[in-house]
């Protein structure tokens, strides 16, 4: 099967910009590059593995919406995680998000992670004004210091690709889409 | 923090391609016909196109300076299977070596606004060395997240 993708409004990051430009067009990079990978499946193959490997791209989606609320509402602003993930008895059930994905249809994943990437869009927005990318994040690392939101957003940058990587390879064994 | 976080992708990559033999290390996990070996090659190869070629202006490391990339595209990852893993991890190394003595000497005279030698090929603007590194990043840990799905497939490892 072969399908046409329009990457015509995929953000490109700008090749000379300001620092916060330049980490927010990459991160718009990167999670524009992870839709595009998801786009056009069924709930049947956004649930389907490339073995070994036990990871999904429906479970990608909402693992990486977590991400988003984790580390942009809950760690950079102290906001508490939104529905569903706020319901969830994390300590009994660390890998919910990847584990339930199978469940959801593509519009309730695509609707999930749609509207993390807009929540922590608008705390990025607010950090930006408080204090610029030295903002220190509320909640503080295991071993007791802060965040800043640089460090936050190269963080999820990477965060991105890798998952990205692993999108690629999950995605060509589905139907044989690849590319950047 | 721009360097540290390029450092960490680096070492992981070593990481995911250490400890196999020369078949492991050509060993695709199909439909992809990608492998560690010429992962290896071809980020040796990415690091001196970024940081001599495009960032300071000059050649790339041997051999990659006397390939005909007319004839093939993709070079890097074709020809790996040819070189045992001693010789993939020199070449990898001295990349590495390489582009931090560029980079070195770049912050010596600067900071990361400073401007590459090379224009981009496909618009009319220079890269930033921000713009550099920061793709370097997303570069390695795309490559990166690759190499966690072929090396669980080779031998189980797997680990951030």
């Amino acid at each position: 099967m072969t399908q046409t993708f329009d990457l015509s409004g995929r953000t490109e990051a700008p090749l000379r910009a300001d620092e916060v430009t330049a980490l927010r067009g990459f991160l718009d990079y990167q999670r524009d590059t992870f839709r595009w990978k998801c786009a056009g499946l069924t709930q049947d193959q956004l649930a389907r593995t490339h073995p070994p490997s036990t990871v999904t791209l429906g479970g990608m989606m909402k693992h990486l919406a977590l991400n988003e609320a984790g580390w942009f509402g809950t760690t950079l602003a102290g906001t508490p995680h939104p529905p569903p993930f706020d319901a969830v008895d994390w300590d009994a059930d660390p890998d919910w998000e990847w584990r339930t994905a199978a469940a959801d249809s593509p519009e309730q994943l695509r609707a999930l992670y749609d509207d993390c990437v807009r929540r922590a869009d608008a705390s990025i927005d607010d950090a930006l004004a408080r204090g610029g990318l030295d903002t220190q994040s509320v909640g503080q690392s295991s071993d007791g210091g802060a965040f800043s939101l640089r460090w936050i957003l190269l963080h999820l940058i990477e965060e991105y690709a890798r998952h990205n990587g692993h999108a690629d390879l999950i995605r060509e064994s589905i139907d044989g889409v690849t590319g950047e | 923090m721009l360097r540290s976080f390029l450092t960490y992708h680096r070492e992981t990559l070593r990481l995911k391609c250490a400890g196999l033999t020369q078949e492991q290390l050509a060993q695709p996990l199909p439909p992809s016909d990608m492998t560690l070996g010429g992962m290896m090659k071809h980020l040796a190869l990415v690091e001196s196109s970024w940081f001599e070629e495009v960032f300071a202006g000059g050649s790339y490391l041997p051999p990659f300076d006397t390939v005909d990339w007319d004839a093939d595209f993709d070079w890097d990852w074709h020809s790996a299977a040819d070189d045992s893993p001693e010789e993939l991890r020199a070449l990898f190394d001295e990349a590495v070596r390489r582009a931090d003595a560029v980079i070195d000497d770049a912050l010596s005279r600067g900071g990361l606004e400073q401007e590459s030698v090379q224009k981009s090929r496909r618009v009319d603007s220079t890269f930033s060395l921000r713009r550099i590194l920061v793709h370097m990043i997303e570069e390695y840990a795309r490559h990166n997240g690759h190499a966690d799905l072929i090396r669980e497939s080779i031998d189980g490892q797997t680990g951030e």
